[in-house]
């Protein structure tokens, strides 16, 4: 499955990493060009780095991550033909059909391949996977992407509606993964499928209640056990460092300097205003023009004059705040790493609906009691 | 291959998929407590007050399947499906907490499991006697029947010893001894570090070996685990022995350094395996002394290995400072392979990344947090179910990159 060799060589597939948005893989081509907006390179350029390099463009526009494909890697490349599994579902739904080295397992529909590939690296060369698909050309893009990523010979993909024709295996896998729009009208061909000396298991995976409804019913009527369903998810978390949160002190401080200002403020309009009125009396009402020209600078006056009076600090610093504060220059606030859930994440991919089917017959027990405790009503 | 070839006997992947001697198997009771027995040759099998039964009877039986005791033998019961429920008008409008329902006195209903009774009989007489019995909605008699079946019935469940199985084994009885993590955090860890047959990989397990078992099993017990702990002597992994492992497969596939012996710069203090004398007194010294030999040649060996490094990933579970553990193992790791730490709280892991992406071989670390839910699919009652865990814990993944970066321009 892909290359293991230390180093990139013409004809592998590398995934280039450029951001976390912008993951894709290349097919190395000797003549070929990759051109992103992280720069110019030609795919010789490659050849013979080692996996997990840091590589700058030609043109000094930037560089990339060269990677060595794995299938998570894949799920996060792959071209989209349809809608896909993602991480937690394809980890969870492998750990419990038990899927491991040397399983047997059936996946319908192919799809886009992303949990293929997971099932084919978890096998290994002595397990298999019988992969189906119904429509034709998605069946030969991942045929042709099977064999560019050398596990054709652990998966067998076959163009067919499993729902209509059933598998092509019988009493052989240990485990079935159903991906279908219907997939109660699979499970009578699931159970055929599946091998009857120890028990094996199923998973449906529908996106609606309703499906999951009419699944429980089939396995339950097929004589699946154990039926249970999941849902599950992966919740990313941002990471931020930001300024440790200040003390309350401050603001309480910030608060009390503002109030001081605006009583300062008020008393000096007081003080204007009797002023002007005393001036009014004074000179009458031709002379208010020239009167308020002389407002400005009586008010620079006022501040001179009344500053010790109110011990309070100038109107203009209030209104500059804490960024020329003496005490923020010398101490510039602590940074703290913290962590939210991302705003914007997938909220339901699938229900997972999982069962055992327990065969009946078993070569190595004498006596089978009948379904005593069952009919026990 | 035909249906006859692979229904072999020994399980794939050096998993024993049938019982033997030896084994240490999870029994599953009526009311849902499981139970680990070590099934030993020519033994009782004690289930308390299910009861018991001899040893050989599980033995060659594949695991996973239900039984009922009668008389001390095990008859294999049928898998049971689900009963559908038919709707009535029945409410619980006319019964009353408190009430005197059950004429059947404790003393009767010991009497009948003594005269040897099948539970189901029991289930019956207490119905038949009660006073309001007939009162209940259909899927209120359901619950009673299951509750009342909990209680008399002579049946259990081995349970197979499947690594998802086992992690929920282990999360019930002790969450706090495996790290709290959880089967679907385990499963993402093993996904994340593309853990595969045949791979070599570093793991961190402070968490009774749960993840080194996870390790072992999905490599099929063919590659190679490096497990580095604080122990002076291998650790015991309690988790490990519901595996099953042959002792062989293990000493094969799994080699072990403590944080000290996995540092570069410490020479370890090795005991002499050359007799003082400069010559051999007796046999009994020389087998004492190829014994030392063999261990310290060991350890040498497992040392190096380590530290000639190109390893396909790093898992860590572990109660010791997780950038610490990152940093003094990451460079034992060949590039593009991944870097999974786990966490039960966030803060450690929020710290770890702010680390890490100052730092250019460590590519895109990210936090997550893993999500489940789980329904019951009872016909008509489908529903999530009403306790659940709380958190799965936090993973944190990274992309391992070499130092060096070839620059076109220079």
């Amino acid at each position: 499955m892909w290359s293991t060799n230390r180093q990139v060589a013409a004809g592998d597939v590398v995934i280039i990493w450029q951001t976390r948005e912008l993951i894709q893989p290349l097919l190395i081509t000797p003549g070929k060009d990759f051109n992103s907006r992280f720069g110019h390179y030609k795919h010789v350029d490659f050849i013979g780095i080692p996996y997990g390099s840091k590589v700058g463009s030609r043109n000094g526009k930037g560089f990339i991550h060269l990677l060595r494909p794995t299938p998570e890697l894949w799920t996060m490349a792959l071209p989209h033909r349809t809608q896909i599994l993602y991480l937690a579902d394809i980890a969870f739904i492998t750990s419990w059909l038990d899927i491991r080295r040397g399983s047997r397992v059936i996946e319908a529909g192919t799809g886009s391949g992303s949990f293929s590939h997971s099932v084919a690296r978890t096998i290994g060369s002595t397990g298999h996977l019988y992969s189906y698909e119904f429509h034709e050309a998605r069946a030969d893009k991942a045929r042709e992407e099977f064999v560019r990523h050398g596990i054709e010979d652990i998966v067998t993909l076959t163009h067919r509606n499993v729902c209509k024709d059933g598998f092509t295996v019988e009493n052989s896998v240990d485990s079935v993964f159903l991906d279908l729009p219907a997939p109660w009208d699979a499970v009578e061909h699931a159970k055929k499928a599946l091998r009857k000396d120890c028990p094996t298991r199923i998973c449906c995976f529908s996106p609606c209640i309703e499906q999951v409804l009419r699944t429980v019913n089939a396995l339950n009527d097929a004589g699946f056990t154990d039926i249970t369903m999941y849902e599950t998810l992966l919740r990313p978390h941002e990471v931020q460092h930001l300024p440790a949160p200040l003390p309350l002190s401050h603001i309480i401080d910030k608060l009390k300097k503002m109030e001081q200002n605006r009583e300062e403020k008020r008393l000096r309009q007081i003080a204007n205003a009797s002023k002007r009125k005393r001036e009014d009396d004074l000179k009458g009402l031709e002379a208010d023009k020239r009167a308020r020209t002389e407002e400005s600078s009586a008010l620079e006056d006022n501040n001179d004059q009344e500053g010790s009076t109110f011990q309070a600090t100038p109107l203009a610093s209030a209104n500059v705040g804490f960024a020329t504060d003496p005490s923020q220059v010398e101490a510039p606030p602590a940074k703290v790493n913290l962590a939210k859930a991302s705003p914007e994440v997938r909220g339901h991919t699938s229900y997972l609906t999982f069962a055992r089917l327990v065969p009946i017959s078993n070569p190595t027990a004498e006596n089978i009691e009948g379904d005593a405790v069952a009919t026990s009503s | 291959m035909n249906a006859a070839e692979s229904a072999s006997v020994s399980g794939h992947g050096g998993r024993n998929d049938t019982i033997s001697f030896g084994h240490t198997v999870l029994f599953r009771l009526p009311n849902g407590e499981v139970r680990s027995i070590k099934v030993e040759k020519d033994s009782i099998i004690s289930l308390g007050r299910v009861g018991s039964f001899s040893a050989h009877e599980l033995t060659g039986q594949p695991y996973g399947f239900a039984y009922e005791i009668h008389e001390k033998k095990l008859k294999r019961l049928h898998p049971r499906t689900m009963e559908d429920i038919e709707e009535t008008d029945a409410t619980n409008e006319l019964i009353n907490d408190g009430q005197f329902v059950q004429p059947l006195t404790l003393e009767e209903i010991e009497a009948l499991k003594k005269s040897g009774v099948h539970a189901s009989d029991i289930i019956k007489a207490q119905i038949e006697q009660h006073a309001n019995y007939s009162l209940k909605t259909e899927y209120s008699k359901d619950k009673y029947r299951k509750r009342k079946e909990a209680k008399y019935s002579k049946s259990f469940e081995t349970i197979e010893p499947t690594i998802h199985n086992i992690c929920d084994y282990w999360f019930k009885k002790d969450q706090n001894r495996i790290r709290d993590i959880r089967s679907d955090s385990l499963s993402q860890m093993l996904n994340l570090a593309n853990v595969r047959p045949g791979g070599r990989y570093i793991v961190v397990d402070d968490a009774s070996g749960l993840l080194v078992s996870a390790v072992l099993d999905r490599i099929g017990c063919e590659g190679r685990i490096l497990s580095i702990n604080d122990a002076d002597s291998p650790p015991a992994y309690p988790v490990l022995t519901l595996m099953n492992y042959e002792k062989e497969i293990l000493t094969r596939v799994l080699s072990t350094l403590n944080w000290a012996t996995a540092h570069e710069n410490y020479t370890p203090l090795l005991t002499p395996s050359e007799p003082p004398s400069g010559r051999i007194r007796s046999e009994r010294q020389r087998l004492r002394l190829d014994k030392r030999k063999s261990t310290s040649d060991m350890l040498m060996g497992t040392r190096q290995e380590l530290f000639a490094g190109e390893f396909d990933g790093l898992l860590v579970a572990s109660e010791y400072d997780s950038f610490e553990i990152v940093e003094m193992l990451s460079p034992y790791l060949a590039g593009s392979t991944s870097i999974v730490v786990q966490s039960v709280f966030l803060q450690p892991l929020t710290d770890l990344q702010a680390r890490m992406r100052l730092i250019p071989h460590y590519l895109a670390p990210s936090v997550t947090e893993s999500w489940l839910r789980c329904y019951q699919v009872l016909p008509g009652r489908t529903h999530p179910t009403m306790s659940t865990s709380g958190s799965g814990g936090f993973l944190l993944h990274a992309i391992k990159m070499y130092d060096h970066s070839k620059d076109f321009l220079t």
